[in-house]
């Protein structure tokens, strides 16, 4: 992806922490808050306004698992995987959605749709099991619930 | 421009006069949030609203019962001090209307703890 | 006007509930008393197995065990003269006490007015006022120990970084709370976030610390909005600045992200993280309070325990100390969850027994299933089997059983939870997190874990079980930081507690709770079978087949075990053993 605006976006995160010492995470963070993940060209792009080793970038990319390589799927299916919810039932929902949009966990189906991601633990114990899709929050939810949920985001894009 | 002691504690005496005599209160944590506290908040401000009452609507934060979330604790003269769970919009709605307005109890949703 | 509550929580007292509702409805409405008292339903009453039970409000008297023939009684003398009626009183003992808890839930968090209204920021004032010296004096008098897992006195820990020279020191809050199933961390930055700026500046002041940092989990971005109001408000009103109170104390703070790694819960691995480098822990000494953030002496110190600060600053030291146990002093809040009732944060004072916090604050386990075990302390944890659940809550005692405190997560697991699918699932997290620096983690983990997946998978022998254990010990012996050191906690205290499930997998090659797929076997009971197809239809691998007439079987070969049909089924047809 080359985005037009990608220098001067770039040159801004930089600008904003400059002057602060250790602020590598601090960037990424600021990058993949605006294109939800941190395109190769925004590394290149960190390394040469910055004037940071390529290497030194992707060593901390690749190491924490919340900066995303890849750009994501429209809307982003999170599972929680916390103890709570793997207990009541999380596991056979990973399944479902596996079994029904055919996308295994850290990929974006074909159509681009749906990124399904396991998170551990998004702190909503109490409603466990718990998955997100984009910004909302389906609580206590049962295999046979998934369907419907996919099917409602669907429906959203056409 | 630093603050004194003495204004600390005068900011502290001015916030604890004249505390709200009606309030209600929303758990607003991601928890919360998660479960419809931003919903029941909006319909909260808007039937108070239209009901002109005299009631204050805030957020705060997780008082810890997650099973329960939305949470609404609700204060209002001439009724006793209730929290209630699972709050939707409908819920919010017959708060206003019963317990706010009439000073009756919403049934089935109180968690007296 | 009274109000009568009657719980209604599960459906099991439905009907003589339902009759008693009616039955004191109409006596109110027979005697003109209607607009004596109301009525109501509710949900809950926090007393459990105890009949019908009702609370009067506003006296707040609770009656249990009620029959229709204590209707006329009640209103005769509860309802019409407020009296009590002692016979049938139960008297509820508050178990919880919230002091880190004290204002979430209760003052607005964005409202700083509605802080200092709360005692906020008074006992930063009392501090600046008495000086570092006395300051840790009076935690030492409190007894408090950190609330981040391993329990060392917080006292010492600010003692010698104070006694460290440096012109510049750091203070941190750790806010990385990583163990799958605590939220108590983001509870309280959310619900309460100057409680926890106010304990980091004490705190700062104490080590001589100019300079605060807030670690909190990217994955929390509502906790990250709240601290940063919070800070730039305390800035505007001169409370965060230069001179803080006219004592000529500075300090200010800034906010950095985690990114998703469980090891940056460690204090060395965190440093680096704050540093913006990855996230590996390095050997100690030297300890962070000698040379931590960018080689100057560094505090850190959890959510938990800088929300209890405040407090002991305003109250004192020695009437924090009233609460608790001899070793454990204050409270603890746990995020107590699985399979029980009410689940949620819970705040109790050191020394409450386990039971009293999952049966009696918590309401006991859903659906009245039995209870195996508690497991605290999260993956650096164990399993605690019911034999022990009056034991005391405290660091020591959770130690002698093989698990710790942690950082508050209590994970309620009952009959239908298998030990060995849930020690892989603990195991797994660890694996996954590890940071690949030292061997004995790195491949160690990976080792436990494949021993257990055969287990699981059946194909486990009994030396396997001597070889977890060897893997285990040299784990705990030899790994850098505590991920690796703890990690293979959940897997020895389940094969100390429930060495008959081990066996039962490796020799009978059978999952006692029928959760390890390929040791389950799914069977149809044709007498129940309405031929309804529903299980069919759920069935992934089209493993089921059959009519109306002749019922449906299922195909061992085929079946992979998922109990999609044992769930669907709607006439407990389906068979697993």
């Amino acid at each position: 992806m080359v985005v037009e605006t990608l220098k001067d976006d770039v040159k801004a995160v930089i600008e904003r922490w400059k002057d602060k010492e250790g602020n590598l995470i601090m960037i990424l963070h600021d990058i993949q808050d605006r294109y939800g993940y941190v395109p190769r060209e925004a590394a290149l792009e960190v390394s040469r306004q910055a004037d940071m080793p390529l290497a030194r970038i992707y060593e901390v990319l690749t190491f924490y698992n919340y900066f995303k390589l890849t750009p994501p799927g429209k809307f982003t299916i999170s599972v929680c995987l916390g103890t709570a919810c793997y207990l009541k039932g999380a596991p056979a929902l990973i399944e479902e959605i596996r079994r029904l949009l055919q996308v295994d966990e850290g990929h974006t189906t074909k159509d681009g749709l749906f990124h399904l991601q396991i998170v551990r633990c998004l702190g909503c114990c109490g409603l466990a099991p718990v998955i997100t899709v984009g910004h909302k929050v389906y609580s206590a939810v049962k295999r046979t619930d998934v369907m419907g949920i996919i099917a409602e985001h669907k429906t959203v894009e056409a | 421009m630093a603050m004194t002691r003495e204004e600390l504690n005068k900011l502290k005496s001015a916030a604890q006069s004249n505390p709200p005599r009606n309030w209600i209160r929303v758990g607003y944590s991601t928890c919360g949030v998660a479960a419809g506290a931003k919903e029941v908040l909006d319909v909260l401000n808007e039937e108070i609203k239209a009901h002109n009452m005299d009631v204050i609507v805030k957020k705060c934060g997780c008082v810890g019962l997650c099973s329960a979330e939305p949470l609404v604790e609700v204060n209002i003269e001439g009724a006793p001090r209730v929290f209630y769970g699972k709050v939707n919009k409908d819920v919010a709605r017959r708060i206003v209307d019963e317990h706010v307005c009439q000073k009756k109890l919403v049934e089935n949703h109180i968690y007296e703890i | 006007m009274k109000r009568i509550l009657l719980q209604d929580t599960n459906g099991s007292l439905k009907k003589e509930l339902r009759d008693f509702h009616v039955a004191f409805s109409s006596y109110l409405r027979d005697n003109n008393l209607v607009d004596k008292a109301q009525v109501v339903l509710v949900s809950d009453i926090g007393v459990y197995n105890k009949g019908i039970v009702a609370k009067v409000l506003p006296e707040g008297f609770i009656y249990v065990n009620l029959n229709s023939a204590n209707i006329a009684e009640i209103v005769d003398k509860t309802v019409v003269k407020g009296e009590k009626i002692d016979a049938l009183s139960f008297e509820k003992k508050n178990k919880q006490m919230r002091l880190v808890l004290r204002n979430c839930g209760i003052v607005d968090p964005e409202s700083i007015e509605e802080y200092i209204a709360a005692d906020g920021y008074q006992g930063l004032a009392n501090a600046l006022a008495m000086g570092p010296e006395k300051v840790i004096e009076e935690m030492k008098k409190s007894g408090l120990r950190g609330r981040g897992g391993a329990g060392f006195p917080t006292w010492m820990k600010w003692n010698i970084t104070r006694g460290v020279k440096g012109d510049e020191k750091y203070i941190i809050c750790n806010g990385d709370e990583g163990d799958p199933g605590a939220y108590m961390d983001r509870s309280v930055l959310e619900g309460d976030p100057h409680s926890v700026i106010e304990g980091l500046m004490i705190g700062g002041f104490a080590v001589g610390a100019k300079h605060g940092i807030f670690y909190i989990r990217a994955e929390y971005p509502l906790a990250v909005e709240r601290i940063q109001k919070a800070i730039d408000v305390c800035r505007s009103k001169g409370i965060i600045g230069q001179n803080i109170f006219g004592s000529g104390f500075d300090f200010d703070v800034e906010i950095r992200l985690g990114a998703g790694a469980f090891v940056c819960g460690e204090e060395t691995a965190l440093i680096a993280s704050v540093e913006g480098l990855r996230g590996y822990p390095r050997p100690r000494p030297p300890f962070p309070s000698v040379k931590g953030v960018w080689g100057k002496p560094t505090v850190i110190n959890n959510v938990e325990t800088l929300a209890n600060i405040p407090y002991i600053l305003f109250k004192g030291g020695a009437e924090f100390g009233k609460v608790g146990t001899e070793g454990s002093k204050g409270t603890k809040v746990f995020a107590l969850t699985g399979k029980v009732k009410n689940s949620g944060l819970v705040e109790v004072p050191m020394g409450t027994t386990l039971r009293e916090i999952v049966f009696d604050i918590g309401g006991g386990v859903l659906n009245n299933h039995a209870i195996k075990a508690i497991q605290t302390g999260g993956p650096s944890g164990g399993m605690i089997p019911s034999q022990f659940f009056d034991t005391a809550v405290e660091y020591e005692s959770l130690q002698k059983l093989g698990s710790i405190m942690g950082s508050g997560g209590m994970i309620v697991m009952d009959e239908f939870d298998c030990m060995i699918d849930i020690s892989k699932f603990y195991l797994g997290f660890c694996v996954d997190e590890s940071c690949g620096k030292c061997a004995p983690c790195r491949i160690g983990g990976t080792q436990m874990l494949a021993i257990l997946k055969k287990i699981s998978e059946g194909k486990g022998e009994p030396e396997d079980m001597v070889k977890l254990n060897q893997i285990a010990q040299a784990m705990q012996k030899a790994s850098l930081c505590g991920l690796g050191q703890t990690a293979a906690n959940p897997v020895l205290s389940t094969m100390k507690y429930f060495e008959d499930e081990y066996k039962a997998h490796v020799i009978d090659k059978k999952c006692p709770s029928c959760k390890c797929p390929s040791l389950v076997v799914y069977s149809i009971n044709k007498e129940r079978c309405t031929g309804c197809s529903l299980c069919a239809r759920n069935c992934p691998v089209n493993a089921i087949s059959g009519d109306r007439q002749s019922k449906y079987t299922v195909d061992t070969a085929k079946c992979i075990g998922c109990a999609n049909c044992y769930e669907a089924c709607k006439f407990n047809a389906i068979v697993r053993q």
